[in-house]
């Protein structure tokens, strides 16, 4: 830390650590992957796999 | 702070030098799912349909690019874009929670820096052939791959993209604007040209170009393989560029829109073109398809939008590795590590042409590195940390921080890298096509995916927390205490 710009440079980096400090200490992060993203991705990723395989996959 | 240092620091925190906070983050859904769309509407989309093509036909082949795209992407972008768009961290520097601030500058020069230099003399190879097919357009001779044209050709698209990556990002956004537009209306005449010798019932029942087996069904596993590969291969690339999109739900689900629905789409006319035209090379189709005027007007798209790739993941590799890179190699002119970067590609270009016939082993060797690290990825963030990061650790002094792990290195994360990748291997070798049996109904993939996170998160749960690495939690304690996650007043 030996100039101006280190000190300020430092400053922003904690100011930007500090927000995501007190986002992670509520309750609720906005726009955070749900269990209903969970679950449509997991039934979206299977109906892909087995629909594709049944429909064309099969030799 | 004054007003330019707000913007400099700004401005650094985009390049990945800080976290970017949600309010700074440029991409919404639709924002996101655009730029995720061009990036997957590249010349790469023409090679993994074409090598599809090669093991199955077009019935086999779409089911096979479905399969393994949603596989290969929705696994990439949750061990990536998750945590990056979360936290609004740059990938590598998010890498350090389980690799080590020297073990994640490993993981990009293993991913990144030789995975862009295969591309480099790809793409460069596909330009070379892009002028030797234009010039047998023109004077009505045969084609010839051996010819000193393709090699000219590749070279000097090598140079022009090391280049163009010397004059920096503003005339990459001016070129990358044309391409993905372009390469569709190619696509669409393409589709056009087909339609009008074929009807889809014929175009269905097409065989493949040159199945390796016997039975079918292995060649289909191959053709999945292929396409887990190509999902996996944005591995190293996502996470870099969720960060920028304004909440964690932005910056997963439009990849499901561009680099699954677009890459697919894109993937499924390259194999109708490719059965169709009765070859796996992009070039080719481009003569053949529609005449002259058509084949010009494309093979020239065709060399311009290779250039133009190959400028982007040049540009972002070399940006990634002053990023990572000591000072001795930062103090080293932009100009300077350009060139040394494209070193490499010229020796694969002049030594090994044939990488661009047998495209689809490069890439799946890279699967077999990017599955481990997907695995590694979802146990750790997922599993060991419930998705909670101390930033402080992330950017702290090596010396001070938990994440030090063994002089820098994660000895657990490199050791489940090497048993995922060594799994691969045995299940299914990307050189011979060698295969076991267990890999014609798991694919190679996933059993190395699920292997290296294994192995990653017993022996952190073992090893870790006792010797104090990583800031892991200890049995019941909580996550948000062993992360140290308190605000400070």
């Amino acid at each position: 830390m030996n100039s101006q710009v280190d000190t300020e440079r430092a400053q922003d980096l904690e100011r930007r650590l500090r927000a995501y400090e007190e986002l992670e200490g509520r309750a609720h992060w906005p726009g955070a992957l749900k269990a209903t993203d969970v679950i449509a991705l997991a039934v979206l990723t299977l109906v892909m796999v087995v629909g594709a395989y049944v429909l064309g996959g099969q030799p | 702070m004054s007003r330019a240092r707000e913007q400099e620091f700004r401005l650094a925190a985009e390049r990945g030098d800080t976290p970017l906070l949600p309010g700074e983050r440029v991409w919404g859904f639709w924002g996101y799912a655009y730029a995720n769309s061009a990036l997957a509407v590249a010349t790469w989309v023409f090679l993994i349909g074409g090598a599809t093509a090669l093991f199955v036909g077009p019935l086999q082949g779409i089911a096979a690019i479905i399969i393994g795209n949603i596989i290969g992407v929705v696994l990439a972008a949750s061990s990536t874009c998750l945590p990056c768009g979360k936290y609004g961290v740059e990938q590598f520097t998010f890498l350090r929670s389980m690799f080590g601030v020297n073990g994640s500058r490993l993981v990009y020069i293993l991913s990144v820096v030789i995975l862009t230099m295969g591309w480099l003399a790809v793409l460069g190879l596909m330009c070379g052939r892009a002028l030797d097919n234009l010039e047998t357009l023109v004077q009505h001779s045969e084609p010839d791959a051996g010819d000193w044209l393709v090699t000219a050709g590749a070279l000097l698209a090598i140079v022009l993209a090391a280049l163009v990556a010397m004059r920096g990002p503003d005339m990459i956004r001016r070129l990358s604007a044309v391409i993905a537009p372009s390469l569709i209306l190619i696509m669409l005449a393409l589709m056009y040209f087909i339609s009008r010798r074929y009807s889809f019932g014929e175009l269905l029942a097409m065989p493949p170009l040159q199945p390796p087996f016997e039975n079918p069904h292995v060649n289909f596993m191959i053709a999945v393989e292929i396409n887990i590969a190509a999902g996996f291969s944005w591995w190293p690339y996502i996470g870099n560029l969720s960060r920028l999109c304004s909440n964690q739900r932005t910056a997963f689900w439009p990849n499901l829109v561009g680099i699954f629905g677009a890459a697919s789409l894109g993937e499924s006319v390259s194999l109708f073109a490719a059965t169709t035209l009765g070859s796996s090379d992009p070039t080719a189709w481009m003569r053949l398809a529609g005449g002259m005027t058509f084949g010009v007007i494309a093979l020239s798209f065709l060399a311009l939008a290779n250039l133009t790739g190959m400028v982007n993941i040049l540009y972002t590799a070399v940006i990634g590795l002053r990023q990572l890179a000591g000072e001795r190699l930062r103090s080293l002119g932009w100009g300077v590590l350009i060139g040394l970067f494209c070193i490499i590609p010229v020796v694969i270009v002049l030594l090994a042409p044939g990488i661009y016939d047998g495209f689809f082993i490069f890439l799946v060797w890279t699967s077999a590195l990017n599955s481990a690290l997907a695995g590694i990825g979802i146990a750790d963030y997922f599993f060991l940390r419930k998705q909670r990061l101390n930033l402080r650790h992330l950017y702290a002094e090596q010396s001070g921080s938990p994440l030090r792990f063994c002089k820098g290195f994660n000895p657990i994360a490199l050791l489940a890298l090497v048993a995922g990748f060594a799994i691969y291997v045995v299940v299914f070798n990307p050189q011979t096509l060698a295969h076991t049996d267990f890999f014609t109904f798991a694919t190679a993939s996933l059993p190395s995916c699920l292997l290296a996170g294994l192995v990653h998160y017993g022996l952190t749960r073992l090893l870790a927390t006792r010797l104090g690495w990583g800031g892991y939690p200890k049995g019941n304690e909580s996550t948000i205490e062993a992360a140290g996650l308190r605000v400070q007043d």
